[in-house]
């Protein structure tokens, strides 16, 4: 059952569009890894084996003989609800693949506009060239020339010409911006009927801009085509290399590789001197060139004696070298073409019409932003992709004004993004970010984050038990500059295990912390002692999470594994009011407490359960408010905008859920991560001042909505 | 899938679990790991019940394609060697290690930058490690974690070369660090197993001495 709904997945997809590269490539590939799976059972060995087969036998003993009722509705609602799940996937799929063909739609039409666009500039500019002839001419005879009358300016749009005229200052220049700005008013909106969002057109508009520069598009294109002619060269490299398995040193057929890779290498290189590569690159392939054959290093590899290193080794592993030299060439090329296009975008362009459409452009970006503004979004899409994390991200913290944010995952890292800085993706609508700074101290997993209010420090928690205070280095840093000691400020000494969640007073700039050592500790983070207080329970256990209440600053909300929270007032340490609800059935098994945080204006705590469920507890009373099924699988995760209007949870269903707080509906639910081992989603964000929401995950990845 | 029965094994950490918990649930078959994340799941698994056992981890399932196990085999890597860069942080400084180096015999340009680069060898160690994860994580080169082209297998072996000259750094320069670590981790012999068995960096330039078990050494017969 479990392998046809896969499979039919995976031909739904296909179906959908060959184009959808990542996820139809992906579930594509599941099938082929489970039906792989099967037939591991016998090859893992005895260990694994060994405890799946039981298991297994269970299984179909239970499955076969007996079907009880509950066990059959129980099996029914799984199946729903994965059903639901797989449907909610395909949806967001077919969304994608759907916005993406109105983006190449709009693309097209913008494109065709653009043509007529510079059409009618070309005309303009012999206009205005005429133009100057004749004055021209009037200067030099003192009358005017004799077909002079017959010149008249372009019908249509009479305010272009003066604003192409070579003469930048011409006294019209402000009427054409308006006309101008009207035209592109106009094409916007056909645009948005056509059914496009504001981030397809700032997408379009750099599109548009790079098309601009197509002189030098034309070159890079050249610049592109011979890497395919360098995979071409791969695969030959490589198919010398599959000669090579078999007789490892055979002498002749070294000789007929080193021709191929020669080959090979000089076809690369020729491109290569085209390109003007830096000369301590060229040094090091002409010295490979040198010896074909192989010196046995790398082209990053600079000998401390040279004239020893350039004894030829006739190597097994020449055509391998080779290859790699080849693979280093082209990322060496690869990498000038993405400089290039910078530099060639700022200097060469098309000379003045360039630079005019780029007013242009950049006006209409302006405008966009305003619309943005403006007009009040109610759907939130997925714009970028934050991938560099080995593993889960289980946290992440907004800068509070910037577009910068920082993640904390279990590969022990902190990574700090800049969503201005974006990697050019081809072919998708999202956009890749690329981390500009790594924090490491912690040895394990990173837990727990937060960013101080200001947004020059940050606080992180690990499974180590350390909490580091970090100072974030400059959001336009060099992602390889070298190492500052001292962007680790300092450690908070004082747990002795994993600290699972962290919370930042924005008045006072405390900072509180949860550990499973069973406390929570109270902090001061610019005292040279820094611990204030410690409050644990024996009665409740473990804590969870906590946070800050926010309209009494004083007091701090715990949330404990015996799924009760405790308000504490922090400079008495007692516990004021505790959160709890007697009526709901079957105890409080499974009601485990994933999330606490506080409404930001109202004495409301908000809960995120194991059961599915959301809860809302009055902090007065301490009585629960409203209590709700928010998703398919434990809510992981809550936040809330800064104005308290909206919540934003995660769960492991993959989900993320957006609610309004006035009447507690799903105002939209996105798919947002996949699932590692029975986890997915970890955490959620809102950022405190710009339309961005963030969510965090098993899969290791981020994701910034807008 | 399974019929679900009430006593299935949730594999979570919930908050507040303690560390010597965490991830400390039964193991999970590789054949019933339906995730697009099961060969590092799988993997994750073996390390944690011993990370001693490095024929054991290393040990390919059958039907498992090669590139994604080697592409998640060097990403795990990777992520455990920031635990090395960490400690080298407390210890190797650029004004005493100023290049970086294993023997005397190599001076290593840091291939991050534009231009190749001799960077101190805690800047090599990061900006090694950065710029492979980025690689590594590159949408680029591998867009999906369930299947990898041909042509992004093929960096997997320079990245191989240049992690593995933290390793070589650490153990001729910081030997006492080297020597805690790799007791805790067995890293290093678990990266040279790896490398020798793909063939991914050739032998010369294993230069760090993997002295019990050498004989054990599976090599070219094996792989
Ligand atoms: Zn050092
Ligand atoms: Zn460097």
């Amino acid at each position: 059952m479990g392998t046809n709904s896969a499979s039919a997945t995976g031909m739904n997809i296909k179906a959908a569009g060959g184009g959808g590269v990542g996820s139809g490539g992906g579930s594509g590939g599941e099938d082929t890894n489970g039906g792989g799976g099967s037939g591991v059972i016998g090859g893992v060995g005895n260990n694994s084996g060994g405890t799946g087969a039981p298991a297994g036998m269970n299984n179909q003993q239970n499955s076969a003989p007996q079907y009880t009722i509950p066990g059959i509705l129980h099996f029914i609602q799984h199946e729903w609800s994965r059903f639901e799940l797989e449907r909610s996937q395909w949806d967001v799929d077919r969304a994608e693949l759907q916005a993406r063909i109105a983006m190449l739609l709009g693309e097209r039409k913008g494109q065709e506009s653009l043509k007529s666009d510079l059409i009618r500039r070309i005309k303009m500019l012999e206009y205005a060239l005429k133009q100057e002839r004749v004055k021209f001419h009037r200067l030099k005879y003192g009358c005017d020339p004799p077909q002079l009358n017959e010149i008249k300016p372009p019908a249509d749009e009479p305010g272009i010409g003066s604003e192409v005229a070579p003469d930048s200052e011409v006294p019209y220049s402000s009427v054409s911006n308006t006309t101008w700005r009207q035209g592109r008013q106009m094409l916007r909106q056909y645009l948005q009927e056509i059914g496009y969002t504001d981030t397809i057109i700032d997408v379009r508009s750099n599109r548009v801009r790079s098309l601009l520069g197509m002189n030098n598009n034309a070159e890079q294109e050249e610049n592109v085509s011979p890497n395919i002619n360098g995979s071409e060269n791969n695969k030959r490299a490589s198919e010398s290399q599959g000669r090579r398995t078999p007789a490892k040193k055979s002498q002749p057929m070294n000789d007929a590789m080193i021709l191929d890779t020669e080959a090979a290498v000089m076809a690369n290189f020729a491109f290569l001197a085209q390109t003007d590569v830096e000369m301590s690159d060229d040094d090091d392939i002409s010295e490979d060139l040198d010896m074909v054959t192989g010196e046995n290093e790398d082209s990053d590899v600079k000998t401390t004696k040279r004239s020893k290193g350039k004894n030829i080794i006739m190597g097994e592993d020449v055509d391998a070298e080779a290859k790699e030299v080849l693979n280093e060439l082209n990322l060496l090329t690869e990498g000038r073409y993405e400089v290039s296009e910078e530099e060639v975008d700022a200097s060469l362009g098309l000379g003045e019409l360039a630079q005019l459409t780029v007013n242009n452009e950049a006006e209409t970006a302006y405008d966009v932003s305003n619309t943005k503004e403006s007009a009040y979004r109610k759907t939130w899409n997925a714009k970028y992709t934050l991938r560099s994390h080995f593993d889960g991200v289980r946290a992440l913290a907004f800068h509070p004004e910037e577009p910068v944010l920082i993640t904390a995952s279990e590969d022990h890292t902190l990574k700090l993004w800049n969503l201005q800085k974006t990697v050019p993706a081809k072919k998708s609508a999202s956009l890749d970010v690329e981390p500009l700074y790594t924090f490491r101290a912690h040895s394990g997993p990173v837990l727990s984050l937060a960013m101080s209010t200001g947004g020059e420090t940050c606080f992180s928690g690990g499974l180590d038990g350390q909490i580091h205070c970090w100072k974030l280095p400059n959001s336009n840093i060099d992602p390889y500059d070298s190492y500052d000691p001292t962007v680790l400020r300092n450690t908070f000494e004082g747990h002795c295990d994993a600290i699972w969640g962290l919370s930042v007073n924005h008045t006072k700039g405390h900072l509180v912390s949860c550990s499973a050592d069973g406390t929570v500790k109270l902090w001061s983070p610019d005292v040279k002692v820094p611990l204030l207080n410690t409050y644990s329970s024996e009665l409740e256990g473990v804590p969870t999470s906590v946070d800050f209440v926010r309209d009494e600053l004083d007091r701090i909300v715990v949330a404990y594994n015996s799924a009760h929270c405790i308000i504490y007032d922090t400079e008495t340490g007692k516990q004021v009011v505790k959160l709890e609800h007697t009526k709901e059935m079957s105890g409080n098994f499974g009601k485990f407490i994933n999330k606490v945080i506080s409404h930001p204006t109202l004495p409301v705590t908000i809960t995120a359960h194991e059961d599915r469920h959301i809860r809302f507890w009055d902090n007065t009373s301490g009585k629960l408010v409203h209590s709700m099924v928010a998703h398919l699988e434990p809510v992981t995760s809550l936040a809330i905008d800064a104005h308290g209007l909206y919540l934003l949870s995660g769960s492991h269903d993959c989900s993320i859920r957006l609610w309004n707080l006035d009447n507690k509906t799903c105002v939209q639910e996105i798919t947002a991560h996949r699932k590692k081992f029975d986890e997915s989603i970890f955490d959620v964000a809102f950022h405190p001042s710009k339309p961005y929401i963030a969510s965090a995950g098993a899969d290791g990845l981020a994701k910034v909505f807008v | 899938m399974k019929m679900a029965d009430g006593s299935t094994i949730l594999r979570r950490n919930r908050p507040g679990t303690k560390a010597k918990d965490f991830s400390r649930w039964p193991d999970e078959p590789l054949e019933e790991m339906d995730s697009t994340l099961a060969v590092q799941q799988y993997i994750q698994q073996l390390i944690r019940r011993d990370p001693s056992s490095v024929e054991l981890i290393l040990t390919m399932p059958e039907a498992q394609d090669e590139g994604v196990w080697k592409y998640e085999h060097l990403r795990q890597f990777c992520m455990e060697l920031n635990g090395l860069a960490v400690r080298l942080q407390s210890q190797c400084f650029p004004s005493t290690c100023t290049q970086m180096t294993a023997t005397e015999q190599w001076i290593f340009l840091c291939a991050a930058h534009k231009t190749p680069k001799e960077c101190p060898a805690i800047d090599y160690t990061r900006h090694t490690l950065d710029g492979a994860a980025c690689l590594l994580n590159s949408n680029k080169y591998f867009p999906s974690r369930v299947s990898i082209k041909e042509s992004s297998v093929a960096k997997l072996g320079s990245v191989c070369r240049r992690v593995y000259r933290i390793f070589s750094h650490a153990y001729f320069h910081h030997r006492r660090i080297f020597d805690e670590f790799e007791a805790e981790t067995y890293l290093c012999h678990r990266f040279t197993h790896f490398v020798t068995k793909y063939d991914l960096m050739s032998k010369e330039n294993l230069i760090v001495p993997i002295t019990e078990e050498e004989n054990a050494t599976p090599g070219e017969s094996e792989a």
